[in-house]
């Protein structure tokens, strides 16, 4: 019960964001400008062994994207999970790498303002030292 | 991978109380049976980094718009979106908990609020968007949706911003995962507790 109330919350705000795309679409679509960037359309072309091969490139795919179930045992087509995979793994670890050092200037930080002499007038023990 | 602090803390099914037969929790026996009770991962837990796992995954590969093909990267776009749909259902309780805090001078998670809102408007107008100029799935099924420049574009851009955006979401909870990854495996290997 609980689950479907928290579904049902949630199929809410998606629709409410599905509203506001749709009303973009609807007032404001040429703010949506640019043309749509996508896979050359050049042929990508694999040499059969080495630059040019004896029997010239082999074409793989024309740009079409219509590759079809089997395009993923295609090695041509591997570098684009690749790239995708790099470009989440570089993203993780700068946040992770920005997490660590923050984390590690605010214990610095920390620790100095422990260690440091506890601020007043005097220095040490002879602040309490009567003038003569 | 919402509130990591909660599941954290719900990641260890807590201490029971020791049982009323007089006998304390202190013979070695008892001992380690506390200890792997308390490194015990609760379900929940395992559901969520299981779950977000699989939905990374498929992410990462649905988006690999060139290594999937149309037809994949369109049912596997149709799955993400009902999948991340429950994504947020699991997560309810850390959307109100958080939103309600947002306005409390106390509340810490705002950064990581917003990059989750960001998130859910991008990666919902990405599936939508998709479904919209879908060429393979839907028609398979029998429909045929008004496509369009516009929904083209934004599916375009949305993708892209889930890219930068995904990253960082899993990355602020990378303690949640690296803890509950190590004890999962840890346990895989120390042989299954009780």
């Amino acid at each position: 019960m609980r689950f479907l109330r928290h579904l049902a919350a949630a199929c809410l705000v998606v629709a409410v964001v599905v509203v506001l795309g749709l009303a973009w679409n609807h007032f404001a679509a040429s703010t949506l400008v640019g043309t749509v960037p996508g896979r050359p359309q050049t042929a990508i072309m694999r040499p059969e062994s080495g630059p040019g091969g004896p029997h010239g490139p082999k074409v793989i795919d024309r740009g079409t994207f219509d590759l079809g179930l089997n395009s993923m045992l295609e090695p041509v087509n591997w570098p684009y999970l690749r790239h995708t995979v790099v470009i989440e793994a570089a993203v993780i670890a700068a946040v992770v790498i920005i997490d660590v050092g923050r984390r590690r200037s605010r214990r610095a930080a920390r620790a100095a303002q422990l260690a440091e002499p506890p601020s007043g007038d005097g220095d040490g023990p002879d602040r309490y030292r009567q003038e003569p | 991978m919402g509130h990591a602090a909660t599941r954290a803390r719900a990641g260890t099914v807590p201490r029971r109380r020791p049982a009323m037969s007089g006998a304390p929790v202190t013979s070695p026996a008892d001992a380690t049976s506390g200890a792997r009770r308390r490194r015990r991962i609760a379900a929940r837990t395992r559901l969520d980094f299981w779950f977000d796992a699989v939905l990374l995954l498929g992410y990462t590969v649905a988006y690999s718009y060139g290594f999937t093909g149309i037809a994949i990267h369109e049912w596997l776009g149709i799955g993400l979106g009902l999948a991340l749909l429950i994504h947020l259902t699991l997560h309810w309780d850390w959307v109100l908990r958080e939103t309600r805090r947002l306005f409390s001078p106390r509340g810490h998670d705002k950064g990581i609020w917003l990059v989750n809102l960001a998130l859910l408007l991008a990666m919902t107008l990405c599936v939508v968007s998709g479904i919209l100029i879908s060429r393979v799935a839907l028609p398979q099924v029998g429909f045929s949706l008004l496509g369009g420049p516009f929904w083209s574009r934004l599916h375009v851009l949305t993708a892209e911003v889930t890219l930068g955006l995904v990253p960082v979401h899993v990355a602020v909870r990378w303690r949640w995962i690296v803890s509950v990854g190590r004890r999962l495996l840890t346990r895989r290997g120390g042989g299954r507790p009780r």
